[in-house]
């Protein structure tokens, strides 16, 4: 079920993702949703979830925008805790990828393990 | 599905937040719907953008009760975070029931153990001296304040334990929850309209 594991980690990632969606500007989470449903084809109504749970947890603070048509917007901003959380996690996953890319792109350097392959006793 | 519909069957299944907590969500679902107006989308398309509103409701309620008992660690709060867990289906319900059922008997039986304590504590304080407590009225009156504080000691003990206990589940639920009943549940639901390889 190679399905299976691709949406295990866009939904592991998906918090990531908008924190660093937060970090470049405030939003709502309706651009959140359709910006991340494109890049990382999520559904959009899990959005609203993961929000209430930032917001719970502190990651992120709401405010309200006058809008010229209809009602006022609810906005989301990064907080201290938030942007400090950006840090943490963009830091495991650099470390989490290039883990991963050094064994799937670079199989080639022989791992340090393979020493009986010397060939000292032909000589 | 009309936006009426996912309206209403989102609503339906908040039922049991509290009404502020699901006006808030429900607000937050008829802003989406109409931003996808704006963006000349159908009502059609946004809902079934949005995905399924029983699941959704499921997974707004458990994050509204984990988030109360965070705040207000009391039995009600704990009892609303653990069913609203299970409410998610997240766990194995045949399996662990049974199990939970037990520790929380277990738990409950202490809790009367506790209360019965302290009470007989305070009987042994007030009463002893009058009725012919070996060792005479100070020794009753000792006596019984030593059961009474034994009990407070035990009932904090206790407090501590279930405190933890709900911690606990709640944090296996949301672990179980969050990685694998999303994963399953989609691959169900839509098993990958033509892969792009």
């Amino acid at each position: 079920m190679p399905e299976t594991i691709e949406i295990q980690l866009k939904k592991g990632v998906l918090g990531l993702c908008v924190l660093a969606l937060l970090a470049r500007a405030d939003s709502y989470a309706y651009e959140i949703a359709s910006r991340l449903s494109d890049a990382i084809d999520m559904g959009e109504g899990t959005i609203y979830p993961l929000m209430r749970r930032m917001q719970s947890e502190g990651l992120v603070e709401t405010y309200l925008v006058e809008s010229s048509a209809g009602p006022s917007r609810k906005y989301y901003r990064l907080s201290d805790a938030g942007r400090s959380a950006l840090a943490v996690q963009t830091a495991d996953w650099k470390t989490f990828t290039n883990a991963v890319d050094a064994v799937l792109v670079d199989p080639a350097p022989t791992p340090s393990v393979p020493a009986p392959v010397t060939t000292g006793d032909d000589q | 599905m009309t936006r009426a519909d996912f309206l209403a069957r989102l609503k339906r299944g908040l039922v049991g937040l509290p009404t502020s907590t699901a006006a808030e969500i429900l607000n937050d679902y008829e802003a989406h719907f109409d931003d996808g107006a704006e963006a000349g989308r159908s009502e059609a398309e946004v809902a079934s953008a949005l995905g399924d509103p029983d699941r959704l409701a499921r997974e707004l309620k458990a994050e509204a009760g984990i988030k109360r008992w965070r705040q207000e660690q009391n039995p009600s709060a704990a009892a609303a975070a653990v069913f609203a867990v299970l409410g998610l289906g997240a766990l194995d319900i045949l399996i662990l029931l049974p199990m939970l059922m037990g520790v929380i008997g277990t738990v409950f039986g202490f809790g009367v153990a506790v209360i019965a304590l302290f009470f007989s504590g305070g009987v042994v304080m007030v009463a002893g001296p009058f009725a012919g407590f070996p060792g005479g009225g100070v020794a009753a009156f000792l006596a019984g304040l030593g059961l009474m504080a034994a009990a407070v000691f035990f009932g904090a003990l206790l407090a501590v334990f279930t405190i933890w206990l709900v911690n606990g589940l709640v944090w296996f639920a949301r672990l179980h929850y969050r990685l694998l009943k999303p994963a399953l549940d989609s691959y169900a639901s839509n098993p990958v309209p033509g892969d792009p390889a």
